[in-house]
């Protein structure tokens, strides 16, 4: 098992319940995309696999262990085998490309070589070929400010990529990319994680790019599971009941060509996703 | 709008201030003899010991006497020379300078016996140390730079014994007064020091100090030091009057004796401007006059 | 495409350059300030102190001791205050003439133009110089012209926060809103009406505020006054030691303490008033509790020049103002021989190198002391990191240096030690301040692809917040450039030492010499550190 949640509710600090009573499972290698209306709870979900919340109810299992189980030591070893893609990028403005790159095994290197590798880059060879694979390889050395949105987006999928985790988080990795590009990238997400035989969890705005490129959709909504299926299987009524309260009647479902843009600069906090849709 | 309110009100205030401190020193001007001292010891153990011969003279001269507390030598030399202060304890390098600087019109009264032969100690805590050949590459501490007997004098004799002081010290320090450059050389701060005679003798008296840990190596040639100075355009009825309550004051008067024993005079003797040549030329010599 | 690309980082050689020079400028500043710092540790030293500190217990509380105390704070307290309003009274026309949003003849070349930038040429040097030579220098000049006492202390610190105020306030002025006033001179109003219905009503809280804040750093400025004489707190401090009398130093010390603890409190207090006054809810303008402030201001200031008892008719006489002239022609010309300026120069490179080491270390020492008082380890690390930092603010540089000078003997490492000290306090409380406020979504991603700690700051927060980190650093280098100036006057070395030797001996030509260096030497950090944040903009 790549993970395993059972019966998992998670109430944020302020009452607000996120989750409720979640079951879900996936093996390792598995490709699933997850949707669901804007606050349906998909950012939280991702969070809660990537260790970084802690449920208030229900069990979980991480790569097959319990990430609260274990020591802080252990826990960052977890951590490290987990790769994830923020919807926002997190990288410092006047941070290089290629040092933003390299942080991806900050988790995996030794002190020493983090230390040494803010001097002089260690592996400069490596955040090229992750990056090259993004088509920003000519950005190397560039400053994170200097970037456009969508760039600054790639890099931050470079650095998965370069982190080589197992078990690979996105949290609308390709909001900032412009269709073309956006499908580019998840192809090339899927690719390194069928490669690698790596599970990869992405939640997604754009409906038609979950179904042409996921073998396995998730749908969320208030918190709970609507569907698990095979994207064949997905049909237009399942989509509409999805996503009633946000596109009502017959308003256009999202897709990669209407999905609101946003810039990925400034850094935004995780979980507060631009509201307006259709 | 709060900004504004604020100016006006400074301005008010200033207001006030400027009118009741043109009406104080109005008032503030007639027959006070103000006096000073060059701070060669903390200013606090000055006004001590000015008390006493605050009142005596009050009583001699039938003026109100005011003690003005100093911390910079500098200060008194040239605060009798732009008149605000009418009489002053100097030292030698001290009266030179201040005679130089009131175009020489300021007179000195009178001086201790002690002061026509005084004489500087040269103190140590370090054993290795026991000529002024042995000083060289070490900390050193004079008293204030203005000091005649914690700085003039030593520095003169110094040179005459072929040291020179800006080069062969490792570091040298102004400790500021006497008493804190024996605190200075005791605490270890500075390897040697040097101070004068008459307070050094007040420190071992008093227990101050312990003779075993800080030591004397060396002891000045005597040379003329410290006296009273009154600035030259004072009444010279004044002046004639304070001459000689200083020469009045006997050991033998007990409530005289107080006096004396604080000032640590056994006797006041007149003095005239051409004792204190000789500091002049040391000081030119020294390099610390032109 | 990504071949293009090379495979060794091209910013290499750079980086190397520069730390080679940095290295190479810092080895002989680290050598000139006397940098040893196994002198801290060795054992008579430490002995010295030791003993010193153990006669810190218990302070002195004899009656007659506190009531010099409480006379002094008073005196301390009315300098500030007065100086303070003084300063304000010189700032008003100053910068009425200096601000360039309030001059017509910015608006195009007219009639007055060629005045006009004269005049403000004119302005800017007078302004350079009343701020370049520190509050202390002006009081030692003062002491002898005005006589001792107070009136020096209030006038030095006139002349160096008017100059401050000034500047500042003409930035505030020129960084808001300036259409107002050009609409206003457009229409043909002048200077005044331009300053009052133009600039000051969007400026009026941010100038407001920032005064009190000045107050705040010119109740610590005038505890330094005592050192040359001009009364207060700082004169008894520098009895205390020279007679090396813990038990009265340490009641001064904390004395210290809880005056810059309650000056920080009350200024925080009165920023938040001036912060609130006007926002909803509230009537703008004359509150109740506005009028309050403003009757008690006054009421300070007046008590605050009534029992300082200046003189200020004697200082205006004619006689007087002609000893001042015959003081001041004194000074030149200034001295030029090329032994002198040797010896300045060595002095001027002692200072910078006092500056940039203390300010170094101060550097480091903030930089370990604020993650604890952001809160990082907990409450408690939190609350005592705090409060620490305060006790290492709240004592002014000087005061630490009499106390450095007894750690490790006299001259410029004392000086560096006691920059430190202090600066570590100032940055210390900034950087925690910075670290607080910086996003934490980037530190916080790599610590959930599990990096450690320190290695999630290293990559996520320091890069966000360098640029405010090193903007503060110089900035307080600035200020610490004119305090390693003056730390010599209790032996510390540098400029100060031989500007107070000069003085002492009256040798004003070469005084002045020296306090052109230090004047030229703030000038020129100035215009680097400047140079320097504007590069990293």
């Amino acid at each position: 098992m790549s993970f395993r949640l059972d019966q998992v509710s998670l109430t944020h600090a302020n009452g607000f319940v996120a989750l409720r009573g979640i079951s879900l499972a996936a093996s390792p290698g598995e490709r699933i995309a997850v949707i669901g209306p804007s606050g349906a709870g998909k950012t939280t979900l991702l969070r809660l696999l990537g260790a970084a919340l802690r449920p208030s109810a229900g069990k979980l299992s991480m790569l097959g262990v319990d990430p609260w189980a274990l020591s802080e030591r252990e826990l960052r070893k977890l951590r490290a085998r987990i790769g994830v893609v923020h919807q926002a990028p997190p990288l410092p403005q006047r941070q290089r490309v290629v040092t933003a790159v390299l942080a991806g095994r900050l988790g995996q290197w030794p002190l020493w070589k983090s230390l040494a590798s803010l001097v002089y880059p260690l592996d400069i060879a490596g955040a090229r070929e992750v990056l090259a694979r993004l088509e920003v390889g000519d950005r190397l050395f560039d400053r994170c400010d200097r970037l456009s949105g969508g760039q600054l987006q790639r890099v931050s999928l470079a650095r998965t990529l370069y982190q080589r985790p197992d078990l690979i988080l996105a949290d609308e990795p390709v909001s900032a990319l412009d269709p073309t590009l956006a499908r580019q990238a998840v192809r090339t997400l899927l690719a390194d994680a069928g490669a690698r035989g790596a599970t990869l969890v992405a939640s997604l705005h754009a409906i038609d790019l979950a179904l042409s490129e996921f073998p396995r959709i998730v749908g969320i909504r208030d918190g709970c599971i609507a569907f698990d299926l095979p994207a064949a299987e997905v049909s237009e009524p399942l989509l509409r009941e999805l996503y009633a309260a946000e596109c009502p009647g017959s308003a256009a479902l999202p897709t990669l060509a209407n999905t609101p843009h946003f810039d990925a600069r400034p850094v935004d906090v995780p979980g507060a996703s631009p509201g307006a849709c259709c | 709008m709060n900004h504004t309110l604020r100016r006006l009100a400074l301005k008010g205030a200033v207001a006030c201030a400027l009118i009741s401190s043109f009406a104080g020193f109005a008032l503030a001007q007639e027959n006070v003899l103000r006096v000073s001292a060059i701070p060669d010891e903390v200013p606090t153990e000055l006004q001590r010991k000015f008390a006493p011969l605050g009142k005596y003279l009050e009583k001699e001269t039938g003026m109100k006497v005011s003690f003005v507390p100093v911390s910079d030598y500098a200060a008194v030399v040239e605060s009798l020379a732009i008149r605000k202060l009418d009489l002053v304890w100097l030292g030698g390098f001290t009266f030179v300078q201040a005679r130089i600087r009131s175009n020489g019109t300021a007179i000195p009264i009178v001086q201790r016996e002690e002061d026509a032969h005084f004489t500087s100690k040269f103190v140590t805590a370090d054993p290795n140390i026991k000529s002024y050949a042995d000083l060289k590459g070490k900390t050193f501490a004079f008293g204030s730079p203005s000091s005649t007997s914690g700085h003039l004098m030593p520095r003169f004799f110094l040179q005459q014994a072929g040291i020179r002081p800006d080069k062969d010290f490792r570091n040298i320090a102004f400790s500021g007064a006497h008493d804190a450059t024996v605190a200075f050389v005791a605490a270890g701060k500075a390897d040697a020091g040097v101070l004068n005679a008459s307070v050094w003798d007040k420190l071992v008296e008093a227990k101050k100090v312990d003779p075993a840990k800080v030591r004397v190596f060396a002891t000045t040639p005597p040379y003329f030091d410290y006296n009273w100075t009154v600035r030259g355009d004072l009444d010279p009825a004044l002046v004639k009057k304070l001459t000689e309550a200083f020469l009045k004051l006997d050991p033998k008067n007990p409530e005289h004796a107080e006096i004396m024993q604080l000032q640590r005079a056994s006797k006041f003797i007149p003095t005239k401007k051409e004792n204190y040549d000789g500091i002049e030329k040391a000081a030119q010599s020294a390099g610390l006059l032109k | 495409m990504a071949e293009a690309v090379a495979l060794h980082d091209p910013a290499a050689r750079q980086r190397g350059t520069a730390l080679l020079l940095g290295l190479a400028v810092l080895w002989p500043l680290l050598v000139v300030a006397d940098f040893r710092p196994g002198e801290i540790f060795e054992i008579r030293n430490l002995k010295t102190v030791g003993a010193f500190l153990a006669g810190f217990l218990p302070p002195e509380t004899g009656a007659e001791f506190l009531a010099y105390l409480v006379r002094a704070t008073l005196e301390t307290l009315a300098i500030a205050t007065a100086g303070m309003a003084l300063a304000f009274l010189l700032a008003l026309p100053l910068v009425s003439l200096s601000t360039r949003a309030l001059a017509a003849a910015e608006i195009g070349p007219g009639p007055g133009y060629a005045r006009a930038q004269f005049l403000h040429y004119g302005l800017r040097a007078l302004l350079t110089v009343l701020r370049g030579i520190p509050e202390l220098v002006w009081a030692l000049l003062f002491v002898r012209v005005f006589g001792l006492g107070p009136a020096a202390g209030v006038l030095a610190l006139a002349l160096g926060y008017g100059g401050m105020l000034t500047k500042v306030y003409s930035e505030i002025l020129e960084s808001g809103d300036t259409r107002p006033a050009r609409a206003i001179l457009e229409a043909g109003g002048g200077r005044l009406q331009a300053l009052f219905y133009g600039l000051l009503p969007g400026a009026a809280r941010e100038l407001t505020s920032y005064t009190v804040y000045r107050w705040e750093c010119a109740v610590r400025a005038s505890v330094v006054m005592g050192f040359v004489g001009a009364g207060g707190l700082g004169q008894l401090m520098d009895q205390a030691m020279k007679m090396l009398n813990g038990g009265e130093a340490s009641t001064i010390l904390l004395t210290f303490l809880l005056l810059v603890l309650a000056a920080d409190a009350l200024s925080h207090f009165l920023r938040q008033q001036v912060g609130a006054a006007g926002t909803v809810g509230r009537k703008a303008g004359f509150g109740v509790s506005a009028c309050a402030i403003a009757g008690l201001v006054l009421l300070a200031v007046v008590s605050s020049f009534g029992a300082l008892d200046i003189h200020f008719g004697a200082l205006l006489m004619r006689e007087s103002m002609g000893l001042i002239g015959d003081f001041a022609v004194s000074f030149f010309p200034p001295d030029l021989s090329l032994p002198w300026l040797s010896r300045v120069a060595y002095g001027t490179l002692e200072t910078l190198a006092i500056s940039a080491t203390g300010t170094l270390l101060a550097v480091l020492g903030g930089f370990v002391l604020a993650f604890p008082a952001s809160g990082r380890y907990g409450r408690l690390a939190g609350q005592f990191s705090r409060f620490l930092l305060n006790a290492l603010r709240s004592i002014p540089e000087l005061v630490w240096a009499t106390l450095t000078v007894l750690s490790v003997g006299l001259g410029p490492f004392a000086g560096v030690l006691a920059l430190a000290l202090h600066t570590t306090g100032v940055l210390g409380r900034l950087f925690a301040e910075t670290l607080q406020n910086a996003p934490p979504a980037a530190r916080d991603a790599l610590v959930d692809a599990g990096a450690r700690p320190v290695v999630a700051f290293l990559y996520g927060t320091l890069p966000e917040v360098m640029p405010q980190l090193l903007a503060y650093t110089l900035y307080r280098w600035e200020m610490n450039i004119r305090m390693a100036a003056i730390l010599g006057f209790v032996g510390a070395g540098g400029l100060g030492q031989l500007l107070y030797f000069e003085l002492s001996l009256f040798r004003y030509a070469e005084a002045c010499t020296v306090i052109a260096a230090m004047l030229l030497l703030s000038i020129v950090v100035d215009a680097a550190s400047s140079e320097v944040r504007r590069r990293l903009r």
